[in-house]
């Protein structure tokens, strides 16, 4: 598959329970306790990488599909938009396809996005990552 | 709250493996270059390397300090330089400009050494 070929792939959709014990373990995996993650009445602003690592693709079936060599892959760049709250309990759908893929002097970048929408359907989280396949 | 306003540095402990591992298991991210020495090794990695997204969660423990994040709109990071067990991590952020509604702020992530791991810009809004 061309680097070209990438951009436009769709991942298929997943869907994730937001449980409040995730959170707690994620937070204290940083090191982060503050309260209101112990409380369940707000995310960590990174957590949506739980959701797509636990959730949807992770970086091993990722690097699979877009054909990367796991070794030689890094992460570039990330971005959260957050549209919307998120709530503890609540069932989160994402869709992630790719955007863009260049090749630059000794790597190759390929842009990610994934749509998050809660289950009113309503867009509550945009992640967009770029990864890095260094040659 | 104003725009120049220096926020109190984040400085957190040493990274350890046992954190990359505990790292991995909570967010579900098993790249080995992460926990497995030798696979990094052969990786040319010269060892395992932090998450660069655990770096980010220091940044994002940081932002939770300075403000709520329930009232983050958004948080955008570059990865500049790999972080390996046995560093510090000290993470600074200031308010560059605003507009009616939002902060708009820049943020770092350094080694004790100055050496910029993360660079990133993040919006809260006012209320």
């Amino acid at each position: 598959m061309s680097l070209r070929d990438k951009v436009g792939i769709h991942f298929e959709p997943f869907t994730f329970e937001i449980e409040k014990g995730k959170i707690k373990e994620f937070a204290m995996a940083i090191g982060d306790a503050n309260p209101c993650y112990q409380a369940g009445e707000a995310l960590p602003p990174t957590f949506a990488t739980v959701i797509e690592m636990w959730g949807g693709t992770d970086f091993i079936e990722l690097a699979e599909k877009l054909e990367l060599e796991l070794p030689k892959v890094l992460h570039g760049e990330q971005e959260y938009e957050y549209l919307g709250k998120i709530k503890v309990g609540e069932r989160v759908t994402g869709v992630t396809s790719v955007t863009n893929a260049i090749s630059k002097e000794n790597m190759d970048l390929i842009k990610l996005e994934t749509h998050y929408k809660n289950e009113a359907g309503e867009l509550v989280l945009i992640s967009r990552n770029t990864v890095i396949e260094r040659h | 709250m104003e725009v120049g306003q220096e926020f109190i540095p984040l400085t957190k402990e040493e990274i350890t493996h046992t954190q990359l591992v505990r790292y991995a298991g909570a967010s579900g991210d098993f790249n080995p270059i992460h926990t497995v020495v030798p696979f990094a090794e052969k990786a040319g990695l010269g060892g395992v390397i932090a998450h660069g997204m655990l770096i980010m969660g220091f940044v994002g423990k940081a932002i939770g300090t300075w403000f709520d994040v329930n009232r983050l709109q958004k948080f955008s990071v570059r990865f500049n330089s790999i972080t390996r067990p046995g560093e510090k991590i000290i993470v600074i952020g200031s308010i560059i400009g605003d507009t009616n509604e939002t902060w708009l702020c820049q943020t770092k992530a350094l080694n004790e050494k100055g050496e910029v791991k993360i660079t990133g810009s993040f919006e809260v809004r006012k209320n």
